[in-house]
């Protein structure tokens, strides 16, 4: 979840998702978004909500959005020395890509309209959380508060139980 | 290629054609990016003593090579032109994201040329181009208008560069906006981008910018942004930002007050830092900055980023403005109709000063709110007493026999800093590259904050403005932001991954130095004005009579002197023309 009174809009996170994951800046092409409207501050984040939503793993017909128990652990430490999180268990939704026929059903269904069609590749491509320390977090450095947080939302429970 | 996209984009209004050609990369070596390949583009593209206002003249919009990458602060779009104001070169930065989104779309630069024959919006989306009607429809908009207009007709994520009313008037101080609150402010680009009729350029890029092993990379900027960017110095500006400079500059008695009359304001408190802290509602940043340095504030039924210090000074304490909801709307207004603050509260300070002396009756008073907030949109107008405002400070003054009353330095009002509490501003001012500017050498640092160099003196400050204006020259090419107090050891860092070889601090002096002697060619080409200020600085008779720098006057030969040894420490001739030693111990590859 990206909170949108702590988020500043300076889209750090979509350019470390986008160079981690594709080699180069590119936040087109991030699997999470913050769209900003400057005249009045107001900003939306869409992240993937993993199996809080699933929606895509719903809609697939080939079985290709798969669950699978992850443990994030955020690493590294805010400017002031605090660690940024404790480690949280959970699951996480992955394109299997022997599986995924780029059939595009998940791309309409999607609730935050973060999966989409690889550039490169015909399949569908979509938040990892990173193997474990999404890089959207270690990169939103807003001062010394996160606007990117695993923990905040309701709808994000699986990753709230354990 | 790794951080240039090694393209710019040449767009002619006249035809209505875009043609992408190659970034002279011989240019890139050697001026890095920002102002440097601006001046030297500049060099190349404006004829010389072509008048400002004619087609040939072009504006340049212009990246930084870290732009679109995680390099802090590094996101600053730089717009630049042989001004319209002042007739010799103007570079203005401005923050947001437009930058990154160039280079996302494949280009480092525009280069605009022509004049359309109606007025237009260019829109950019990746390589595709398009030339869009705006009478009708996005002419007379205003920032907010034209920015939401192009988010909803051309793309939801597209970045837009605009002109306001003021603009489209061709206002000499107006701006170019972007994302709402940004700035290129100073030197009436967006009164050339009226002549050339383009409402605005809105750009949406796809692509990609590399920097070769993107995941060391990213770690890399990880550690350094924990390092040497959020760190006190630089966090001050997201917990405060500029409105600290406001009480401070007020108690040392340099805060422009009732059009440089005095120096302190007796109203400060309720327009200072604490004043804004209890009105702000968020913190924004730009693009690749966790800075996030713009303060988000409400007051008076109006609500936005800003005002900075310069707008708190010129708008405020310089037109005995102690009203912070009538400041808030002030700065509104010049938003929303595209017109530099520093300018426009200098014009208006100048107005309400001949109103009170008797000369003319402009109807405006130091400290009246009516007649002040409808000023802004009267100029952008030219109605009423727009109409004679629009002339600017030094015309204005010259119409009405009183030229002493005009604040400003080669036809640029001087933003908040009153030298004659930092006699080293004189030499700052009077030797800036782009007429009355305090962003190439900032000697208050030193005078007023660390109190480290004495205010009341010139003696060695000639070696300290060069020291600033190189550094800066520097910085500028980069385009890292003032707000990252970057010394020439972490630029020296980042540029090692720009040129993948092991910088040296030395090498980034000389590129510095290299870039500020090139502005110089091109002013004494476009026959910039003598160096100097106005004598309220210098003059006996008008040192203040209270405050801190009660009694203190420079004194022309001091100046004079000053400036004689600014040109021997930097290898000019007693003109001020850069030797040719000088020019080829830089590497500089023009001549006048």
């Amino acid at each position: 979840m990206i909170s949108s009174k702590k988020c500043t809009g300076c889209h750090m996170c979509e350019l470390a998702c986008s160079a981690f994951h594709g080699g180069g800046f590119q936040p087109s092409r991030a699997r999470l978004y913050a769209d900003v409207n400057p005249t009045t501050a107001t900003i939306k984040g869409r992240t993937c909500l993993q199996t809080g939503c699933a929606k895509c793993q719903e809609a697939c017909p080939n079985d290709a959005i798969v669950a699978r128990r992850t443990t994030v652990a955020p690493k590294g430490l805010f400017a002031n020395g605090d660690k940024i999180g404790d480690s949280i268990d959970g699951y996480v939704l992955m394109v299997d890509e022997d599986k995924c026929t780029n059939c595009g059903e998940c791309y309409d269904v999607c609730s935050t309209n973060v999966i989409h069609e690889h550039p490169d590749r015909e399949i569908a491509f979509k938040c990892d959380l990173c193997d474990g320390d999404p890089q959207c977090i270690v990169f939103c450095q807003n001062k010394y508060v996160l606007a990117v947080d695993l923990k905040v939302d309701k709808a994000d429970r699986a990753l709230a139980e354990a | 290629m790794d951080f240039y996209k090694g393209t710019l984009l040449r767009i002619d209004l006249t035809h209505a054609v875009a043609t992408p050609e190659p970034l002279n990369m011989d240019w890139a070596e050697k001026y890095v990016g920002g102002k440097g390949l601006l001046l030297r583009y500049l060099w190349e593209e404006v004829p010389p003593n072509v008048d400002p206002w004619a087609p040939e003249n072009p504006l340049v919009v212009m990246t930084g090579p870290f732009a679109g990458t995680n390099v802090a602060t590094a996101a600053r779009v730089l717009v630049g032109c042989k001004s319209p104001i002042t007739g010799i070169l103007n570079d203005s930065y401005s923050g947001g994201s437009f930058a990154p989104e160039m280079k996302f779309a494949g280009y480092d630069a525009f280069i605009i040329t022509g004049q359309s024959k109606e007025p237009v919006v260019v829109t950019i989306r990746d390589d595709v181009v398009t030339f869009v009607p705006a009478t009708g429809k996005y002419s007379g908009m205003k920032t907010s208008e034209i920015e939401a207009a192009l988010r909803a007709d051309f793309d939801a994520n597209a970045k837009v560069l605009s002109i306001g009313p003021g603009g489209e008037r061709e206002i000499p101080w107006a701006c170019i906006s972007t994302d709402q609150y940004h700035k290129a402010g100073r030197g009436g680009h967006g009164a050339l981008m009226g002549r050339k009729g383009l409402k605005a350029i809105a750009v949406r890029g796809t692509g990609m910018v590399t920097v070769g092993d993107a995941k060391a990379f990213l770690a890399d900027m990880y550690r350094m942004q924990g390092e040497n960017v959020l760190i006190p110095e630089n966090l001050a500006q997201n917990e405060e930002g500029t409105p600290v400079l406001a009480q401070i500059m007020s108690d040392a008695g340099i805060i422009p007050t009732r059009n440089w009359s005095t120096g302190t304001f007796e109203d400060i408190e309720n327009i200072n830092s604490d004043s804004f802290l209890k009105i702000r509602t968020r913190n924004r940043a730009c693009t690749q900055c966790a800075v996030a340095c713009r303060q988000f504030h409400e007051a008076g039924g109006v609500a936005g980023e800003g005002p900075e210090y310069e707008t708190i000074a010129l708008c405020g304490a310089n037109c005995g403005m102690g009203d912070i909801e009538a400041l808030m709307k002030f700065n509104h207004a010049c938003d929303e109709l595209g017109l530099d603050t520093i300018s426009s509260g200098s014009v208006v300070a100048l107005a309400m000063d001949l109103t009170e002396k008797g000369v003319e009756d402009f109807g405006l008073h130091f400290g009246e709110a009516e007649a002040y907030l409808q000023a802004p949109g009267l100029i952008a107008k030219r109605e009423g007493i727009g109409a004679k405002l629009a002339l600017g400070a030094r015309a204005l003054a010259a119409k009405y026999g009183r030229p002493e009353l005009a604040m400003e330095v080669k036809n640029l009002e001087l933003p908040g800093y009153d030298a004659r509490g930092a006699f080293g501003m004189s030499l700052a001012y009077a030797t800036s590259d782009r007429g009355g500017c305090h962003m190439r050498a900032w000697t208050v640092g030193d005078e007023i904050i660390t109190g480290v160099l004495p205010p009341d003196s010139l003696a060695g400050k000639a070696a300290h403005v060069i020291d600033n204006q190189d550094c800066q020259a520097m910085k500028f090419t980069g385009i890292w932001c003032d707000f990252w107090a970057a010394g020439f050891d972490q630029m020296a860092l980042l540029v090692s991954r720009l040129w993948k070889r092991e910088v040296a601090e030395e090498e980034l002096r000389t590129v510095g130095e290299r870039v500020w002697n090139l502005g110089r060619l091109f002013n004494l080409r476009e026959g910039v004005e003598a160096d100097t200020v106005p004598p309220k600085f210098y003059a006996e008779e008008y040192a203040h009579t209270e405050g801190p720098a009660a009694g203190k006057a420079i004194g022309a030969g001091a100046l004079h002197d000053a400036i004689e040894e600014y040109y021997t420490l930097r290898g000019w001739d007693a003109q001020g023309v850069p030797t040719e030693a000088k020019l080829a111990e830089l590497g500089i590859d023009v001549r006048l």
